[in-house]
Order: structure tokens, then sequence, then C-alpha cells
């Protein structure tokens, strides 16, 4: 399982699927992360064709032969399923391995969740990472993303995901595109280095893999990464607030919202436990009953002190507070951005910021989203168990669950009464002497 | 008496047939003197479906009223609607040729024929041309150019149409009675001439004759008719709708309709029951009030819904300051003007056909407001008939001229 080269380290792969993913992978793969493997995954013979630091690998050479899903879900699953054998040997060996990809188009919405299933199947700790488009990109492929990432979190242990219209809530909307799909790739790969790093420098105090391990597995929740960097006197102190003013912290909330924090204080050689011990008071204050992990290495530069936060949040607590509070997340958000918004345009090659769980990708929830229908091998009993007590997660309380509409079928015919045999009054297809209460489908009970 | 003219109005309802008759004095003032109605039984949607029993009907409403107002009816104005029937509006161009550029008569005769040349489908006939505004040269909002100087002129009008055999049947039915149909009108025309005083028709008001087999709606801005139309939606519908959601028979849910309707829901009404076992209808048969105003509000709302939807396509519901006004038997309903003010957004009230006068009761019932708009109808054209005649004008022309903002 262990890597011969790095044996201390947890065997980290990255895997970029479909077009997005695969210009990720590639961005992370040039950073060039010792210990990690990074692979690039398309139907599209012309993305993969632009990889050069990263090993490629070309799904479906017989269906679509090399040329992309072109945003077909269908063929795309045709062709992920062809090349199960070459996917199973890309993740098998793997402790960690990260699942990158763009919701909403054809392969990276759905392999995505295939590859991370075939991961989680062979032992890795899976961590998703999602990117899903902006709001303008038109309904269906937002509702696309959404159940994309649906799927993607039931087969991830974890989900880190950023959709591209929270850019324009950090920047506005003036921004170039070229800009915001830069800064939304920038925070995707932050999270992802994020994570890795605080498994891959050596420590004083270990962030090790079974932390990490204990708190995602398993949880199919969303989560996030900031990166933040304390500097000036009081180093603790400006790296709390940095956190506490990021979009994804929502002024603190989502770290009491949480269930397990991963904190990672990386200093210079005079890191000292005060500062330290001042920090993690600091967390605690905001999340009290919480597990929280503590790593920090003594290997960065002085009068820095580098944070890395991960933040695993509660089975469910994004959902029901996306279909709830969506409209005061904005606000919080738009307010948010007029005290820090050099913080995050102008941030540099070291900061790290992971706006990862805070989704916009919210008002895309309401869409029904029909999953493709598993194949018999693809659910083991266990995957059920799984898939149902994920279900119970998803809303624990009964009452608040959505409600499951159930439609009434056209098979009762309507009689029209009084109306008939007589010349019908259709309006835009609807016949009105119909009553409307059935129309509308509404039930007398 | 010598002086007065006898004016009636005939109405051909789905739910009613109702005869009004008025009597215009010298002034002009219309004023009613007699009321006949029977319950119509051969009408669907506002039209004719079995003209015998309709004819007889009308027969027993034109007795009623005869008796009533003591007189003799030999000529009536008869009220048609129908989902067949349109409102559009159209410009007409006319180039002003005379010498010396003087708008004449004449001038304004012909462009309003230009006006009228519209592109009808082949069986769709003329009901009403009602000009609205004249230009010339440019210049808007002219109410009479005559005597203007001017090189082209133009005109808007409001154009009702129908189909011409739906709209002879009724015609051939009153005629068949030894009546004779002097004209006809459009119910929601009609409806709104009996309802909105002059300073409403200046504000701008929808007005909604929600009736039992069609709901007609007329809209007047700026003391002109800007838009009409009918929806072959009425009160029928909702009987028919609390029949078959309730399982009662078609006449007691109308019944339920009248004693217990609610255009919104009563949140009161939450699980209790009607009992109807001492109908006889079914033993022990018992209706949820709840069920009962939830399908009533809900079609009620549709109404309203469409007819807002269509005013927003026409680009006119920021013109209707004073509101909607509504009549017609469905404006009995109770709540129905908050359920208006809900959907429209815009003060609602009940319409009273206060433009005439007379026998009091007829004027405060909504049911009434059509049959008295056509004797408002009538009492315009009778007064032009005299005028138009002595000029030598042809019958059809006057129409024309009656709502133009001229009374």
């Amino acid at each position: 399982m262990k890597n011969p080269d790095y044996p201390d380290n947890p065997v980290i792969r990255f895997i970029g699927i479909g077009g997005t993913g695969v210009n990720l992978v590639e961005k992370l793969a040039m950073i060039g992360l010792q210990g990690v493997e990074s692979h690039s995954v398309d139907t599209d013979n012309r993305s993969l064709s632009n990889c050069h630091q990263s090993k490629t690998l070309l799904l479906g050479k017989a269906i679509p032969c090399g040329l992309g899903a072109g945003g077909d879900v269908a063929l795309a699953r045709a062709a992920v399923e062809s090349d199960r054998d070459h996917l199973l040997r890309l993740v098998s060996c793997a402790d960690l391995v990260f699942v990158i990809a763009g919701m909403g188009g054809g392969t990276g919405t759905e392999a995505a969740s295939f590859v991370a299933r075939l991961a989680k199947e062979a032992g890795a700790l899976v961590v998703g990472v999602a990117a899903t488009p902006f709001n303008c990109e038109g309904s269906r492929r937002g509702n696309k993303a959404a159940g994309g990432i649906r799927d993607l979190k039931q087969s991830a242990d974890i989900v880190f995901h950023f959709s591209n219209e929270e850019v324009m809530h950090i920047t506005g909307t003036e921004i170039s595109l070229n800009n915001a799909l830069e800064i939304a790739n920038r925070h995707l790969c932050e999270s992802v280095l994020g994570l890795s790093r605080m498994l891959i420098e050596p420590g004083l105090l270990n962030v090790s893999f079974s932390d990490l391990r204990d708190s995602m597995t398993g949880r199919h929740s969303l989560g996030s990464t900031l990166c933040v960097e304390g500097v000036g006197e009081n180093l603790a102190a400006d790296a709390m607030g940095k956190i506490l003013s990021h979009p994804a912290a929502r002024m603190g909330k989502a770290l009491s919202e949480a269930t397990t924090l991963l904190v990672h204080l990386s200093g210079g050689d005079n890191l000292s436990l005060a500062e330290i011990n001042t920090f993690v008071e600091s967390i605690s204050s905001h999340a009290p009953d919480i597990d929280l992990v503590i790593g920090a290495s003594g290997t960065g530069s002085n009068n820095v002190l580098q944070v890395i936060l991960i933040i695993v949040q509660k089975s469910n607590s994004k959902a029901s507070l996306i279909q709830t509070n969506l409209s005061k997340n904005l606000t919080e958000n738009e307010t948010l951005d007029l005290n820090y918004p050099e913080n995050f345009i102008s941030s540099g090659e070291n900061s790290y910021i992971g706006l990862g769980a805070e989704s916009k990708g919210a008002n895309r929830v309401r869409f029904a989203y029909t999953p493709p229908a598993p194949t018999v091998e693809t659910i083991t009993p266990e995957m059920k168990d799984n898939l149902l007590e994920a279900a119970a997660k998803q809303e624990p309380n009964r009452k608040k669950r959505k409600e499951i509409k159930q439609e009434m079928l056209p098979l009762e015919i309507i009689s029209k009464g009084r109306f008939e045999k007589i010349e019908p009054t259709i309006h835009k297809g609807e016949d009105l002497d119909q009553p409307t209460y059935i129309r509308r489908g509404r039930m007398l009970n | 008496m010598s002086n007065s003219q006898i004016i009636v109005g005939l109405e051909i309802g789905t739910s009613k047939v109702c005869v009004v008759v008025g009597e215009v004095n010298d002034n002009q003032v219309a004023n009613i003197i007699g009321l006949g109605q029977s319950k119509s039984r051969g009408v669907r949607k506002g039209e004719i479906v079995d003209s015998s029993v309709v004819e007889e009907d009308v027969r027993n409403a034109i007795v009623e009223a005869e008796h009533m107002a003591d007189v003799e009816i030999q000529s009536v104005f008869l009220g048609v609607t129908g989902s067949h029937m349109r409102g559009f509006n159209n410009t007409g161009v006319h180039p002003v040729v005379s010498a010396d550029r003087e708008i004449n008569d004449a001038d304004i005769q012909d462009v309003i024929k230009n006006a009228k040349a519209v592109n009808l489908p082949s069986d769709h006939s003329v009901v009403h041309v009602i000009r609205q505004h004249f230009s010339v040269d440019g210049q808007d909002g002219i109410l009479n150019p005559e005597g203007m100087l001017g090189a082209k002129m133009e005109v808007d009008v409001h154009v009702v149409s129908g189909r011409y055999n739906r709209l002879q049947n009724p015609i051939r039915l009153v005629s068949g009675l030894h009546l004779q149909v002097e004209n006809i009108a459009f119910n929601g025309l009609a409806s709104s001439l009996a309802t909105l005083s002059t300073e409403q028709k200046e504000l701008g008001t929808l007005v909604i004759d929600l009736g039992a087999g069609t709901t007609d709606y007329a809209i007047y801005s700026g003391g002109v008719i800007k838009h009409t139309g009918v929806l072959a939606v009425g009160g029928d519908h909702v009987s028919n709708d609390l029949a078959y959601g309730l399982k009662v028979p078609l006449g007691r849910a109308e019944q339920l309709k009248v004693d217990n309707g609610s255009a919104v829901i009563d949140p009161e009404s939450k699980n209790r029951m009607l009992d109807l076992s001492t109908d006889n209808i079914v033993p022990g048969k018992k209706v949820n009030l709840n069920h009962l105003q939830m399908i009533m509000s809900l079609r009620l709302r549709e109404i309203f819904e469409l007819i807002a939807n269509d005013i927003d396509q026409a680009g006119l519901i920021n013109y209707l300051r004073a509101g909607v006004v509504l009549c017609g038997g469905g404006a009995r309903t109770p709540h129905i003007t908050k359920l208006a003010r809900d959907i429209f957004k815009l003060p609602a009230a009940i319409g009273r056909s206060s433009t005439v006068s007379g026998i009091k009761n007829a004027l405060d019932e909504p049911e009434f407001s059509t049959s008295i708009g056509l004797i408002k109808f009538g009492a315009f054209q009778s007064q032009a008939i005299p005028k138009r005649e002595g000029l030598g004008r042809a019958i059809r022309k006057q129409f024309v001229s009656l709502f133009g903002g001229r009374k």
C-alpha cells in the first residue's frame, strides 16, 4: 500500500475527470507536490493532448472514440463502464484519492461518482472536488450539476464544492470570464493542496492520515478547506480573524455546525506554544463541542502563521441551510466581500483559499434530478445500506424532510360533466373545462 | 310619455334570460321601468345550444317584463358573447384631399372606414368599431378633428368581431319571436357602460363581468375602450367543479356554491362538514366546507389570473388607476373583491348600475348590469339616429361615433 519513495506518507492520487477536471489536475501537477500522482481522465482526446504533467487515460475508446461525451450523460456512462478495468487500476493501492471534476457536462458529471465508487471499493479515502457552472449557463446544466454533486457525495467520503457563480459573489460581476475561471480554479486547487500538504509536510504535531480517515470516512458530506495566513504582531488573532471573515466560514457559523475540524498550523522555527494555544482556544470558543484535530509544523517562514483548516460538515447541515437561508447567505457574503475583497482577489501563490463548501449551487437543488438507474452489479447490499443510511442522515428530523409529492397519474378520465359535449375551452393547451384543482394537482383530503 | 322612448335590453345568458325595459326621456336619461327574467336552459358558455327551449325562456322573460313595465315590446337591443369573439385595436389612415386641407365629416367617415378594413377571418364579422383617438399629421390625442387643418389623418379604433354564424343564432332566434333586433352589443361592453362613471373611464378601469358561461372583460382608459376579451369560463365551471369534486348533483352543487361559497379559503372552514342528509340526495352525505372553498377559490383565482395575464400582455396593467369593477352573478361570491385585489394588485369593487335611474333593486344587482348596459347602449344609438338620419348617414356609421368620447 505504501509508496516506496515516500514510505512515511500516504499514497495520494489526483484524478481529474472531464475537461475541467483535467485542467485542474494539470495545474496541480504543475505545482509538483512530492509524492502525489496525477491522472487525467477524459473522453475527449483533445483535452488530454494538452496534458504534459499528468498521466492520461482516454475513456471509451470504442464509443465516443475520443471525441468527448458532449454533455451526454448516457454516453459518458457507457464510456466509463467500458473502461472499468483501467480505472480500477488507477485507483488501486491508493490511500487518498481526490476525484476532481467539473459538474454539468457529460464526462465529469457521470464519471466522477463512478470513479469515486471504484476508489472507495478499492479501499481508499475518497475526496471529491467539484466545480459547478455559472447560473447563466442554463438550468439544464445546473440541474445536471446538482445531480452530479449528489451522486458524488454518495460515493465519496467528502466533497469539496466550489460554484463558479460564487466567484461573482466574491468579486462582483465586473470580472472577466478568464479571471473568474482562474479564481474558481485556484480555490479548488487550494482545497486540494491544503489537504495534501497537511498530510505530507513533516510536522511537530502531525495530522496523520488516520485522523483524516476517522473524521471523513463514510460521512458523505460536504466540506471545505480554508487556508489563511496570519501576519503581524499577533499571528494567531490575525489568522483567526481571516478565518472568520472567510466566506466558507460564514462568520464562524460553519465552524459551529461542523462535526470535525482539522487544523494545521505552520509557522517558523519560533512558532510558540502560546500562539498555538491562543489559536486553538479561539477556534474552540466558536466551536465548543467539536472534534478538533490539531497539527503543527515549524518548517514555514518566520513571522507568518499559515493555517489550514478543514471543516467537515454534518451530513446535511449544508443542504438544509441552502434551502432555508439562501437569501440570508447571499447578503452575508456580500457584506463580507466589501470588507475583504483584496484578500480574495489578489491572493498570491502562497495563500490558499478554499471556498469548497460554500455552495451557491443552492438554487439548483430544487430541480428534480433523476439519477441514472443503478445497475445490478454496482449496488451491493452493503451499499444499499449505506445509501439508506445516507438518506436517513440527510434529514434526521422526519418532519423537516422535504415532502415527496405523489403526482396523480392521468389514469382517471375526468368527466367534464356539463361541458361534456360542447366546444371545449382550450387555453394554451389546457382544457379549462376540467376542474382547476385537478389540473393543479391539489388533493382533497 | 309621448316624448319618451322605450328601449329594451335583452341578454340571453347562460344561467338566465334577462329583459330590462328602460324609458329614455327627452334629456336622454334612461330610467328602468320593467324587468323580466327566466331561468335559461339552452345556453352553454354564452351560446345557444338548444333553440327551442331558449325561445320559450326568452318569451317568458319578455312577457314578464311587458307586464311589469306595462308596455308592448317590439324591438330589443341584444347582448352577445361567446368564445368566438375577439377584441383588438387597429389604426386607419386617410389623406385629407380637399383643397383647403380642412378636415370635414366625410374625411372622418373615410378614415374610420379604413380602420374598419381589418384583416378578419372570412367567417368573422365586425360587431363594434369604437374610435379611440384621432391623430392629425402626427399630433396625437385628438378627440374630434372636424374643422382642423391637416394633410394626414389617422384614427385608432377598437374593433370587436365575432363569427358571423354564431352571432346570427341569437338574432335569428329573437327575430323568430317577432321582435326586431335593433342592434347587438358585446356583453362586456354593455356591462362597462352600465357600471362605469365618466371619471372611472378616464382614470382607467377594468370591468369584469363574471357570468355563468363566460367571463367578459373590458378596459377603459383615457375615456375610451382599450381592450376587450372573453373567457369562456364562468360560474357554471365553478358549479361543475364542485359537483365533480364533492360528488353531488350539479343542481345541489350550484346551491352549495350560492349558500356556502367563498372566493378565498376561510381558515375557519377547516374540518367543517356540511350535512346534506336532509336533502334526500344521499342519506348521510356530508361535504367538507374546506374542500368546497378550495375548489371554488382555485377556479376563480384561475379566471382572474388568465385575465391578468391577458392584460399584462396587452401592456395595460399600469393604466388601471381606478382599479377593477366586478359585475355579473359571480360578483356576488363572498370575498371576490379580496381575491381580485390579491391578483390584480388593484382596488376592486362590485359594480353598481349607477349610470341609470329606475327600479332600485334592479340597479343594485350585479347580474343585471349587462341588460342595463344594453339600455344605455340603446339610448346612445337612438340619440344618434335622428341626427344622423337627418344628415342621411348610413346606420352602420353611428356605431363608430358613439364611444369616441362624445356622448
